[in-house]
């Protein structure tokens, strides 16, 4: 508890940074770059604070990780890809086919599926919020990583065709894809945000969080917050729209040799 | 009666084979269901342009175009008044509203706003072009449905949707080409 007390005051802190460097920001009469500002923004909360507010949110999922389930067993007991207990690089390989599940999963859906069937938790008991915080931990293991996502298994191969589908599909009351922003107008800017293709390293900078909303969000929560700016009602969590879209993305990044930035990462 | 029979069950196989959609196509379903009844629903009514698109990777086939270009043309609506140049006041407010036209999103407009996308051309002085009838029409017709121009285009086709009404396109007209708007004023 005293952790969540002491996260819940450096948090507002720096939700008060936050909102006066983003005052300062908007106030600029030429645009700033984004990513320029964002890094000043870090260095600004590492110079005031001397911790970064992602740290906080692993340090959180860090005794998630190690507290016991209704059956007894911390998430020690689960293969997030590498085997039992092994943390260091799992998050650059994922999504992949776990035969335990006979399902290709990302690692929040990994972490939601262990949380079931490892420690006993029903899927009701399960806080979103544990499990981004659990998800954080895990992909600060794999900070700076090569991603090294190669779809081989045959449900991996079909997982990564339906990602691709979905890249293409165009629906909803704004005709958008992700591919007519991503791929055909990579480089260009929605209105001050820059847009990345997959092959530019789209994808590699989840877990992250974004001083602007003050929040956390994981590869599945930048997903829905892309539906629902393109007028597409959000998927569910730990869905395979999720999971296919983030094996097409992260494979494609992979095939240009992309790495992932320092995770959990500091963005807009 | 035994021949009649056979024929009779070839029949029902072959219309049961014909009417089954594709293992991926079902897969891809499966998927979209995943995602919770309203995600699935918004993605499986596409309408046929967005299908086509979607199927072509937005790079339609040469033949398909002319088809594809008319049946988009046919579903644009014009204002009962019959006037397609409004009030440039409201447009201005369509225009920006990022619940109806979110030009800004793509496109600079009045100068003075440097918050703007650069996806889709500058429309800065766009009013130096006239206001003949062809440059109104043009314009209005872009705007409710640009697909009617540039198949599969990101630009999508807000009249349409019903994102903004034939009355409220005029006004979008009206704010691009009104020599009076901010957009042609510096």
């Amino acid at each position: 508890m005293r952790t969540h007390k002491n996260r819940f005051t450096v948090l507002g802190l720096l939700a008060l940074g936050a909102l006066v460097g983003l005052m300062a920001y908007t106030q600029q009469a030429k645009p700033l770059d984004p990513f320029e500002e964002a890094m000043r923004q870090r260095q600004m909360y590492l110079e005031t604070f001397g911790i970064l507010p992602g740290e906080l949110f692993a340090e959180e999922g860090k005794e998630l990780f190690f507290r016991k389930g209704p059956s007894g067993k911390t998430l020690e007991e689960c293969d997030f890809g590498k085997g039992k207990g092994v943390l260091e690089g799992v998050y650059a390989i994922l999504p992949k086919y776990f035969l335990d599940s006979r399902r290709v999963e990302d690692l929040e859906s990994r972490v939601y599926t262990c949380m079931q069937t490892v420690q006993g938790f029903k899927p009701a008991e399960i806080e979103r919020d544990e499990v981004k915080a659990i998800t954080t931990y895990i992909a600060s293991f794999s900070s700076k990583a090569k991603i090294q996502v190669a779809p081989k298994h045959p449900a991996e191969l079909a997982m990564y065709n339906l990602g691709r589908e979905l890249w293409y599909t165009r629906a909803g009351a704004r005709d958008m894809s992700c591919a007519v922003c991503h791929d055909q107008y990579a480089g260009q800017r929605v209105r001050l945000s820059p847009v990345r293709s997959p092959k530019q390293g789209l994808g590699n900078e989840w877990p992250a969080y974004r001083f602007e909303e003050d929040k956390l969000y994981t590869m599945e929560d930048r997903i829905n917050f892309c539906y629902e700016s393109i007028a597409i009602p959000k998927p569910e969590f730990y869905s395979d729209v999720h999971i296919a879209l983030t094996l097409y993305m992260l494979a494609e990044a992979a095939k240009a040799g992309h790495s992932f930035e320092e995770l959990p990462f500091f963005t807009r | 009666m035994k021949r009649l029979a056979v024929m009779v069950a070839g029949l029902v196989l072959l219309g049961l084979g014909l009417s089954q959609v594709s293992p991926f196509r079902a897969r891809l379903e499966a998927v979209l269901h995943q995602g919770g009844h309203e995600f699935a629903q918004v993605m499986l009514s596409q309408d046929k342009g967005q299908a086509l698109c979607s199927q072509y990777r937005d790079k339609l086939p040469a033949d398909l175009i002319p088809g594809f270009l008319a049946e988009q043309k046919a579903l644009i609506k014009y204002p009962q008044s019959g006037k397609l140049l409004g009030d440039w006041k409201n447009g201005e407010k369509v225009f920006t509203d990022p619940k109806r036209g979110n030009c800004y999103a793509c496109h600079a407009g009045v100068a003075s706003e440097v918050a703007h996308g650069t996806m889709g051309p500058p429309l800065t002085d766009y009013g130096q072009r006239g206001t003949l009838e062809a440059v109104v029409r043009y314009t209005y017709e872009k705007i409710y449905n640009a697909w009617a121009y540039v198949p599969c285009s990101l630009m999508y086709r807000g009249g349409v949707h019903g994102l903004f009404t034939p009355e409220e396109t005029a006004d979008l007209v009206a704010f691009l080409l009104d020599p009076n708007s901010p957009i042609n004023r510096r």
